[in-house]
This record gives C-alpha cells, structure tokens and sequence, in this order.
C-alpha cells in the first residue's frame, strides 16, 4: 500500500482557532434582526393534569403565548433513527399532562430575555397533583396511576398497562440445557445510575419564519436532517422550506440525538409570532430534560470448569423516565452489547423499560454499553476468582472476536468481525501496569490498600448491517474540486468535538492526493446535503468518513479523466501526489514527467474550456458494524479510613483501527477516562420520591462532575492502540469516541475488589459506599440507614 | 421607565478589549447578559451560577465568573474576552497552545479556560503542577478530561515566559 499522507499524522483541527478566539458560533450565539427571545413554563409537579392555563396577564405585558390549545396535535418520537413500525410516539410539542417536573406545558416569547422571563411568571396554571412515581419497580404496581394511557407505536394507538412502555426478549440456542451443562452458575445484581450529560452548552435553538412560509432552524442537535424531517411532520411545512443549518454544538454525548424539545416549541413561537425566536434553556431546564438510562441488571452466567462459557442469561428493568425516546432500541442494545462480549451458545435476555415522573432518558456514551459491560466485566473478574483463572485468559478464551458475530447494535444488526486487537491490547496493557504483580484480593491490613483492576469492552462503529433492520444507518457527502485545487466537502454530519469533520477532510485528502489544508469542510444546512442521519453509535468515521471516500473515489475519476485528454496520457498511468508548497495536488505520471498540471490548473481549465464541474455526490450504507476494542487497567489506591478513591495509574488501550488523528483519538480516551470514572465514582442524580425533585434542584454544583482538581496526574495515564486494519472502512479506519467510557467503571470496581477483597455492584462507588462495605466485611453493625449515604439504595448486588 | 432618572438603570461606560462602549442596563443585569446583550458572544453561559466557569472574563487582568458579576460593579473596569486576547492572524500564546495540544473539543468551555489559564499566569508565570490544578479548578470541561488543557496551559507558561509577557 502506498505511504499515507494526512491520515495518521496529528494535525490542528480546522475548526481550532475558531474556537479559541471566540468565533465559533453555536445555536445561543445566533443574532438575527428583529430576533425575540423564549421562556418556556415548566410544571413544577411531577405528575399533574392540566386544569388551566391563563395567559391574558403575560399577553397584557406584549407577550406571545402557547398553550396547549396552540399546538399542531402531533403525537411525535423525537428520535427517528428506528425505522418508522417501531418509533413509539407519546410526544406532543407542549404536554397535554406534565409527566415529570420540569415539563414545558406553555411558552412566551417577547422583546428581551427579561421581558420573556417576566411574562412566563405571569402565566397562571391551575394542576390537578397526581400520584408521583419515582421507582420504576413501584411503577409497575397493578395500582400504581398510569402515566401514560395509550401511545401510538407506528401508526397505531398501543395501551400502555402498568406504566411498561416496552418488554423485549431475545433467545438463542437452548438456555436450559446451555445451563444443564455448566458445572458452576454465577447470579447477582447489578444496579447502574442515572447520571446527567452535563453537556457545556445547554439545549439552545434559534428559529426564522422565512417569507415564503418556510422555516430556517439552528437548533443544537447531533442531526439537522432529522430535525427537518420532524418539524416538517408536526408543522405540516413541506421539506423544500424547512431549512436546518449546521451550528457548533458545545457537547452532547448522546443528549441531542432526538429532535429536543426545545425545537418544536421555539418554532411554534416563530411561526406565531411571525418573527426570529431565541429559546436557549437555563442550566436547571436542561438537567432536567435528559438522563442516561438508570438499569437494574440481574446475570446469570454458566461456565465449565476449564472456563468455557456455556450459557448465560440477563434480565434488565430500565428506568427510562417520562417519556419513551429509544426504549425499544436500549432493549435490543444492552442484550447486543452483552452477547458480543463474549460467546455464549445459548443466551436469553429479557428487558423491561419502564415509565417514571423523572426526566426522560436518553441514549448517552456508550447507550446501554456502559451498563452491560460494568455488569458482565465486574461478573467476569469474579467468575475468574472463583475458578481460580487469571482473567485475562478466562476473557481471552470466551471473548467475541476476529471471525465471531457482533451485533451491538441489536439482533438486526449483526456482521462478522475482521478487524481484532483485543489480544495485543491485553498484552500490552498488563504489562504497562504490571498485572502479574497486583496483590491477592484482601491480603492488606494497613490503612491504603492499593490494587488493580482491568476491564475490557468495545463500541460499534456504525449501526450498518447486511440486512436492513430497526435502524436507519447511512450517510451521504458531495466532493467538489474547485478552481484553484481546493476542495469542499459538502456533509451534513455533525462534529461533537472530537473531530469527526477533521478526520472526514483527512479521508477526502487521502484519497483525492492532495493537501489536508486545501480540502475545506463546508457550512452545513439541510437543503444544501444529502441525508447523513446522525452522529451517534461511533459512526463518524468509519459511515460519515466512508460516504465522503465514496464521493471523493467518484471525483477523482473525473478529474483523471479529464487529466488524461488534457495530458494525453492514460488515465490508468495518472497519479495525484499532494504539493504542500503549492498547497494543491498535482496530476502526473511517473514514467512521463515532462507531463503534468495541478488539479487547481485542470480544474480551471474545464471551468474556462466550459467541460463543466468536477464534483460528485454518493449515499454509502456501511454493511457492517465494527468493534472497536478498548481496554482499562487501572490501579487505586483506597483509604480505609474515608473511603476515598485515589486513582494512581490508568493504562488504555483502543483498537480503532487505522488511527486517522492520533491526538483527537488520544484525546477520545482521555474524555472517556474522565466521564467513566465519574460514572463509577462520582455522580448520581437523587430524586425525591415524594416530589419527583432533583435533590440537586438543578445545580450544578450539587450535580457534580469532574473537575481537573480530581483528575489523575498527566504521567499517570497513559494510552495506546492496537496495530489492526479493519477491511471494510475508511483506510482502515473504525470508531473510537464511545468506546473510551464503556468498560471504565468496571476496571474501578475490578480494581476495588483486587484492593479490599469486596464486590462492588451499584454505581457510583462513593467513599460512603466503601466505607459501609468495609464496616459490613469487618462484622460491624452499620450505624442506621444513614452511614452508607445516599448511595447505598438498599442491598441490592450485595 | 427609561428616563434618566431612573434609579434602576445606568448608562455605563465600559472599557472592552480596549474598546469603551456604552450601555443601559439595569441594576440586576449581570456582566454575563450585558456583554451577550453587546455583541460579545464569546462569553459563554453555562450554568449562570458560578459552577462551571465558561463566561470568565478578564476584570483589570483578574478572571471573574461574569455570570455573578453585576454589570454596575465593573464601570470604569477594563474587562478582556478572549476574543480580546487574540485573533486569527495574531494568536495570545495560550490560544495557540491550546490548537497545537489538541486541548479543545466541543470548545464550549475553553474562553472561560484560556481566561482562567491566563488570569492565574499573570500571578505567577510559573506554576507548579498544582498551581495549574487550583487555577483552573473553577472551569468544568466535559470533553477532555483535562489532560490536555493542562499540557497546553504549562506549555503556554513556558512559551509566554521565553517571550517575555511574563517574568
């Protein structure tokens, strides 16, 4: 193969100095003239019907007002990546019945924030308090008041009996006989948080009424074509007028996957008010209109006594709040997830999602990834212990690898896997952090124990597969050469921030032979591209970059044909090698080198001679849905007296095939580290049961997450990747992004064990927790309810 | 209620990125709003409650959370964004430092960061790796895990002190 020219090379990213000076813009720092500004009235009940709504004081200050009564009546999933038989619909752009605090049930709109802010006071509302229902397992009560009636499940009206939005069970092979032959069955809990995003910007959007009746949007979201496509539906605007352009979005991890709901509500606004709307959400809004999914794992694995395994089984209940954005597509995830860890003839999982009064959930890194691995990898390491088998070779023997089927995404989405590094990433990492060196489990007596855990794990890269299946999954790009060799890449994929749209310029320049600095990533809006339908599931690179190779191989056709009549020279002799000083590729062939021109001089040439432009569009569906493999080994250092956590070392490895931008790939699982161990260490959203209140009210500063004063010393991490080459994407390419977090809490709760000789099965794992586990090893008498903190929700996974 | 008699509103006379420009704001508007309200959208809006730090601003060289900062209390104050700091053609070494480490991703937070970095260097040019943590203890960052931000702020230190913008 010959020698890569931008991909696998550190480069600054395009959009870097932008966003140093200040110059990005996202949706909240869109200005538009005769712009007005948004409040929304949220319920401050978690459960309630609506008796009245009085506007006639805010619309006496000069304020635009909606209501219930002002809304198209549209029952929406705001997720459309389920194909349309399996979106559940129970949305509406304002609430007929607020189902969790923090419900938008009405809107103002009026010259200035503070006006806006005055008139959404105003607004008077009478509720009828209803039963609130905070644990899920309570929501399932015969007794218990239906948060929902019905919902439509595509086009049909579906009863919703005891507040379960959906059941899902998958089986393969026999799974009584799988256990018949297991010589050792292991069962427990597990039971995961429900953490907020904490994404730096909150839910903002800005919509135009446009003269021809259409609509301009530049709302947050990870896809301008699926918000198009929603608001079209429930305004009944046609396509051609519903423009979505592509702004900056400040972090998201999964929280604007579906169309926010601030979206629809902003342009119902505009379109009453006939004029620009603002609607930028307060921090307190936001944390309360999305979550991760709260899970309650029950495993169950079979396995010989020379470490096979032979049969497993998972029961899930997820807590998936009020409303039902993905709880379908989680079922099918936290089974694909689990499966594709490790080989299991015969397998049963069933999952029930269930609604609460809390804040919906929502996919966030890893969607349901981070859930399934903290309980199959903590299982792991104690089946090993068990058994008495190093578990990196107990692992190494039933993992799902080179050859085995993977289908994290769900049974519909199944490929054969043909990129692995998962060998080389144990290797390398247990000989980084000296794992034949840990210490045995609970031989320390003194105040700091130290120990080491590891954990493996994947994400897909794509929710592609041979068949089509629940999930939409492709993308689309046009390359366009211009007049003085540079390029546009004209795509509608969304950059969270880890640099998708940079490794997606280096793709078209590698294939295109030309400078990375001369191909340009386009503004993006929704009547300029083709359908990309999201940037989630780790699919940048490997679908968003895939489609754009696709475009740029069609462009670089026509532009060596055109290259061979002006040269004379045949096409199939022709190459296009990068000139960094002329800043453009230049068409030669080797064995004739009197003869050559650059593609900015042959682009010209037939803009002049009138040949036409050199550009091509594609749509590329990614056939299969890679792994990419991350390992964790991590060791800590725990003080027995204040259960504090000290993280000592942190050794990552990710098998993400080609490395198209080593720093932004280190710099994925630098993230991942920081968001996964906060998910195993630190944060947890309380919610009172009695109001359905956050017990953080919406503050951040008692919502905590990471700050750099936590994180581990810099020469203390230490990150490394696999040398694979996945066949079927871009250069070798696969994802990275998600997979960073998935397997972080179980390493902390492997490594924990390895410490102190105690199994941690809840999350976060505070100091208050460890401090309880500890005095309950020691046969002490816990000191009432309150010693293990708010943490300790009962005894569940003990 | 706009006369200028009005107790409740002021015409301030403010000194931005060395520009003054004036502006009627109420006594309860903060730095925050008043500055997005002129144009100045670089100061992010995070949290409005001094959790997060992504609307520092520079007030006579020291950063303040502009979300709990009064607009009245900074009249007659020389207050810097980062816009101020640097541009395109001409980037403050910190702002370069963060491109060349890769210290930025969604890029929400990093105005706050690069005010914090460089409002705790004008204090002291060469901190300790646990100066670094304090200064920027005050700025969350969802992305990064702050790996690399600390890499780009030392580095900075080092580049701004071979300058000579600071001693």
């Amino acid at each position: 193969m010959r020698e890569l020219r931008s991909i696998g090379k550190s480069a600054w990213r395009k959009d870097g100095i932008a966003k140093v000076t200040g110059a990005e813009q996202y949706a909240s720092d869109v200005l538009l003239p005769r712009m007005w500004h948004a409040r929304v009235v949220h319920s401050p009940y978690a459960h309630a019907r609506i008796i009245s709504i009085d506007t006639t004081a805010a619309e006496a200050m000069g304020a635009v007002c909606l209501t219930y009564d002002d809304v198209p009546k549209v029952r929406y999933n705001e997720r459309i990546v389920s194909t349309p038989p399996h979106l559940y619909r129970d949305r509406q752009v304002l609430a007929d019945k607020a189902r969790h605090v923090g419900e938008a049930v009405a809107a103002v709109a009026a010259p200035t924030e503070r006006a806006a802010e005055l008139a959404a006071r105003a607004i008077e509302i009478e509720y009828e308090v209803l039963e609130t229902i905070v644990d899920p397992e309570a929501a399932m009560r015969p007794d218990a008041e239906p948060i929902h009636s019905s919902v439509l499940l595509g086009g049909t009206e579906l009863p919703i009996d005891n507040n379960v939005a959906v059941n899902r069970t998958i089986e393969v092979g026999d799974i009584e006989s799988g256990f018949a032959r297991a010589d050792h069955i292991f069962e427990r809990e597990f039971h995961t948080s429900r953490i907020y995003h904490a994404q730096m910007e909150t839910k903002s959007v800005v919509c135009r009424p446009e003269a021809d009746g259409g609509i301009t949007v530049w709302p947050t979201t990870q896809s301008i074509h699926n918000v198009r496509q929603l608001l079209g539906e429930i305004f009944s605007i046609p396509l051609h007028k519903v423009n979505v352009k592509r702004v900056a979005i400040g972090g998201t991890f999964g929280s604007s996957i579906q169309m926010n709901s601030v979206i629809p509500i902003c342009t119902a606004l505009a379109l009453k008010a006939r004029r620009p709307v603002r609607l930028v959400s307060t921090r307190e809004e936001d944390i309360y209109d999305h979550t991760r999914y709260e899970t309650r794992i029950r495993l169950k694995l079979g396995v010989t006594d020379d470490g096979k395994l032979v049969a497993g089984q998972m029961e899930a209940l997820a807590d998936i709040g009020a409303h039902n954005i993905q709880a379908f597509a989680l079922l099918s995830v936290l089974a694909g997830w689990w499966v594709s860890l490790y080989e299991l003839p015969a397998m049963r999982f069933h999952g029930t999602a269930v609604y609460t009064n809390k804040a919906p959930s929502c996919a966030m890194q890893g969607f349901g990834n981070p859930q399934a691995t903290f309980a199959t990898e903590t299982l792991m390491d104690e089946i090993a212990e068990k058994l008495e088998l190093d578990a990196i070779e107990f692992k190494l023997e039933n993992y799902v690898g080179l050859g085995g089927t993977f289908w994290g995404q769900g049974p519909s989405v199944q490929s054969i896997v043909q990129s692995d590094g998962v060998p080389e990433l144990l290797r390398v990492g247990s000989d980084k952090i000296g794992w034949q060196n840990r210490p045995d489990p609970g031989s320390q007596t003194g105040r700091y124990r130290r120990g080491i855990g590891m954990a493996r794990g994947f994400h897909t890269s794509g929710a592609g597969a041979p068949k089509p299946g629940e999930v939409i999954d492709y993308s689309g790009a046009l390359v366009k050469i211009n007049e003085d060799g540079t390029v546009d890449v004209v795509h509608a994929m969304m950059d969270h921030g880890g640099g998708t749209l940079d490794a997606i310029a280096k793709i078209v320049a590698e294939e295109l032979g030309v400078p990375v600095n001369c191909v340009g990533i386009s503004p993006a809006d929704t009547l300029t591209t083709v359908y990309d339908v999201v940037t989630h599931a780790t699919r940048g690179v490997y679908a968003g970059g895939g489609a754009a190779l696709k475009a740029a191989r069609k462009a670089k056709a026509i532009l060596l044909d055109y290259a061979a009549r002006v040269l004379g020279i045949e096409v199939d002799a022709l190459v296009i090698e990068p000139d960094e000083d002329l800043c453009q590729g230049v068409i030669h062939c080797p064995s004739v080198p009197e003869r050559s021109i650059t593609v900015g001089a042959l682009a010209k040439l037939c803009q002049t001679n009138s040949w036409g432009s050199i550009a091509a569009v594609e749509s590329l569906r990614q056939v299969n849905a890679p792994p990419a493999y991350v390992s964790y080994f991590i060791e800590v250092s725990v003080d027995t007296e204040t259960g504090h956590i000290e993280t000592r070392r942190v050794v990552v490895g990710a098998d993400c095939g080609t490395v198209v931008n080593p720093a932004m790939a280190v710099g994925q699982l630098e993230g991942g580290l920081s968001k996964g161990t906060g998910y195993a260490l630190v944060e947890d959203a309380q919610w009172d049961p009695e109001t359905g209140q956050l017990a953080s009210r919406g503050y951040w500063v008692d919502a905590k997450i990471p700050s750099i004063s936590e994180s581990p010393r810099l020469e203390n991490i230490e990150t490394y990747f696999a040398d694979t080459y996945e066949p079927t994407g871009p250069y070798g390419a696969k994802g990275v992004g998600e997979a960073a977090t998935n397997p972080c809490a179980a390493a902390y709760a492997n490594a924990l064990h390895n410490a102190l000789g105690i199994r941690f099965r809840q999350l976060p794992i505070t100091p208050e927790l460890v401090l309880a586990k500890l005095r309950a090893q020691a046969g002490e008498t816990l000191l009432g309810g309150q010693t293990a903190g708010p943490a300790s929700a009962g005894s569940r996974g003990t | 209620m706009t006369s200028e008699t009005d107790m409740t509103h002021k015409t301030l006379a403010l000194e931005v990125n060395g520009r003054v420009v004036e502006t009627r704001v109420p006594a309860h508007r903060t730095l925050l709003d008043a500055l997005r309200d002129l144009g100045y959208v670089e100061v992010k809006r995070g949290c409005e409650k001094g959790d997060c730090g992504a609307c520092a601003v520079l007030v006579d060289g020291v950063a303040l959370d502009s979300c709990l900062t009064l607009a009245w209390t900074v009249e007659g104050c020389s207050v810097t964004t980062v816009t101020g700091l640097g541009n395109r053609t001409e980037m403050h070494p910190l702002q370069e430092a963060f491109v060349e480490h890769g210290a930025i991703q969604c890029g929400y937070c990093t105005p706050g960061l690069i005010i914090a970095a460089h409002s705790m260097l004008s204090e002291n040019p060469s901190p300790s790796e646990a100066d670094i943590r304090n200064g920027l203890s005050g700025n969350l960052c969802r992305c990064t895990g702050y790996t690399k931000v600390f890499d780009a702020v030392a580095k900075a230190a080092g580049a701004m002190r071979e300058a000579g913008e600071t001693s």
